[in-house]
């Protein structure tokens, strides 16, 4: 077949999965809420309300899309594009089983972090372009927390990095294989301190309550997105659930054993691993958006005191202790 | 000793335990909570046994009002009889206080249980109670004993109490009409 129609065959998959993800994610958003309310959330259209979030779609799809006058007008329009491409983009690496990766990179855990990191600057011009007081407070405030978080998520994901010898994401996944100690698999959420700054780190990377600084509704409005309408918003929506997924994926990648089943071997697994996967990350997202229903905001000097004075340290201190056992253990029991 | 984090924790457990409660809502337009008996919304009109309204036109609970939302016209003919040419209610303004159901002597009006008040067209929120009606005649419960007394009395105690009189003719004239 031809290369270039296999690849955006697989582009379009990352881009499909991404949206119906957005879709599913509003819905078991809504949904979690709504039990933790002690309610139902919607209810209305379809089964148990399960076709709200397309008609919601549907809805911003055909709404009339205004411009502010005073924005400026090709930020205002490339925004959501800078926001948007870089989450599609990330899909590119996640390794849903061991043949389903859309590119197997050597680096893949680096592209990833530096692909993400550019969407700070897509929610910056989105801020700027509103030409907004929110939009703007919001922007920077994203920029101001992702400039502080960034560092610590990268080195909290530097132990696995050493614990696994790779930054290939497949590697990662498959140095995590087997047992040890007899019964406990051998998963790197074992390393509780990295998996811990790297969820915390993360939280504030996807932009999720309790670090939810950039859109606080109860504050900014919308943030960012104050000015937007119609699908340039949904596309803002739609890369923030897109990145929430993308973060859990990484932290079952990194930590929970990627598609793998503990106690079952890889070749077993190997059909239903994408499944397993996804159920994994689903996991993982319904975990945040219980969070999300459950703890109230930081305050932003609360949330940059916490990044600069106790994760970034923490986050150094144990890439250095990882690296000690790291060795010890191999000088003293031998390689793995 | 205090531990960093077990507040979170706790949190999250309650909130994991309230996941596993049943809704305490109900889905609202299919089913609906039983309003308590004497649950106060909508002015609504009081009828008897023969499906005849009961108001009197005696303006009392139109005084009562304290947001002017009942307005009542009434005109009085030769013979005394009264007709009620418009008696309305607007929706939109009444707070549910109940003070002209408290008012009314011969329970005409009630608080009903309708609360469903959001309206399409604004017009419809004030709603027409009576139009170009007669009003009713109060009927007495006890008519053999109350004349004769009345009259009775009526000599001696009318110069002694002057101050009484005012006040009492808004219940009992109607009944003197019959």
């Amino acid at each position: 077949m031809n290369p270039w129609l296999i690849a955006v065959l697989r582009f379009l998959a990352a881009l499909g999965l991404m949206l119906l993800n957005g879709v599913v994610m509003i819905y078991m958003l809504r949904k979690v809420l709504g039990r933790l309310h002690i309610r139902l959330g919607p209810m209305d259209n379809g089964p148990w309300g399960m076709f709200q979030t397309v008609f919601d779609v549907l809805k911003l799809l055909t709404k009339e899309d205004p411009t502010p006058r005073a924005a400026d007008k090709l930020l205002f329009f490339l925004a959501p594009v800078i926001v948007f491409v870089p989450s599609v983009m990330a899909y590119a690496v996640l390794p849903f089983s061991r043949t389903w990766v859309i590119v197997d990179l050597p680096y893949g855990l680096l592209f990833i972090f530096a692909v993400m990191s550019i969407i700070p600057l897509g929610i910056l011009a989105a801020g700027w372009a509103s030409n907004n007081k929110w939009s703007i407070i919001g922007a920077m405030r994203v920029v101001g927390s992702q400039v502080t978080y960034e560092v610590p998520m990268l080195l909290a994901a530097l132990p696995v990095v050493m614990m696994a010898q790779s930054l290939s994401l497949s590697d990662i996944v498959a140095a995590q294989s087997g047992t040890f100690l007899w019964i406990l698999p051998r998963w790197f959420a074992w390393n509780v301190p990295a998996l811990v700054l790297f969820f915390i780190a993360g939280l504030i990377e996807a932009g999720q309550t309790p670090f939810d600084l950039a859109e606080a509704e109860s504050e900014l409005v919308a943030g960012f997105s104050t000015e937007y309408a119609s699908m340039k918003f949904g596309l803002l929506f739609l890369a923030e659930f897109s990145n929430v997924f993308l973060f859990s994926a990484l932290m079952v990648t990194l930590f929970f054993g990627g598609w793998q089943i503990p106690w079952v071997s890889p070749e077993f697994t190997q059909p239903i691993a994408p499944v397993v996967f996804m159920l994994k990350t689903y996991l993982g997202i319904f975990f945040i958006m219980t969070i999300r229903g459950t703890l109230p905001r930081l305050r932003v000097d609360q949330m940059l005191a916490t990044g600069w004075k106790i994760l970034l340290p923490a986050a150094l201190a144990w890439v250095m202790v990882t690296g000690f056992i790291i060795k010890f253990g191999q000088m003293f029991v031998g390689p793995r | 000793m205090r531990i960093y984090g077990t507040g979170i924790l706790k949190s999250m457990l309650i909130a994991y335990r309230n996941m596993l409660r049943k809704p305490i809502t109900v889905q609202y337009p299919q089913e609906k909570i039983e309003l308590p008996e004497r649950a106060r919304w909508a002015v609504a009109l009081e009828y008897d046994e023969e499906g005849q309204h009961k108001c009197t036109g005696c303006l009392a609970c139109v005084r009562a009002c304290p947001d002017y939302v009942l307005d009542l016209q009434m005109t009085t003919a030769e013979d005394r009889s009264k007709h009620i040419d418009h008696y309305r209610y607007e929706i939109g303004a009444c707070m549910m206080c109940g003070l002209c159901v408290e008012a009314c002597p011969f329970s005409a009006i009630k608080m009903s249980h309708d609360y469903e008040l959001a309206r399409i067209d604004p017009d419809t929120l004030t709603v027409d109670l009576l139009t170009d009606v007669p009003a009713a005649v109060p009927k007495r419960k006890t008519p053999a004993v109350e004349p004769a007394k009345a009259t009775a009395e009526a000599p001696a105690a009318a110069p002694a109490t002057p101050a009484a009189e005012p006040a009492e003719p808004a219940v009992p004239d109607g009944g003197a009409d019959v």
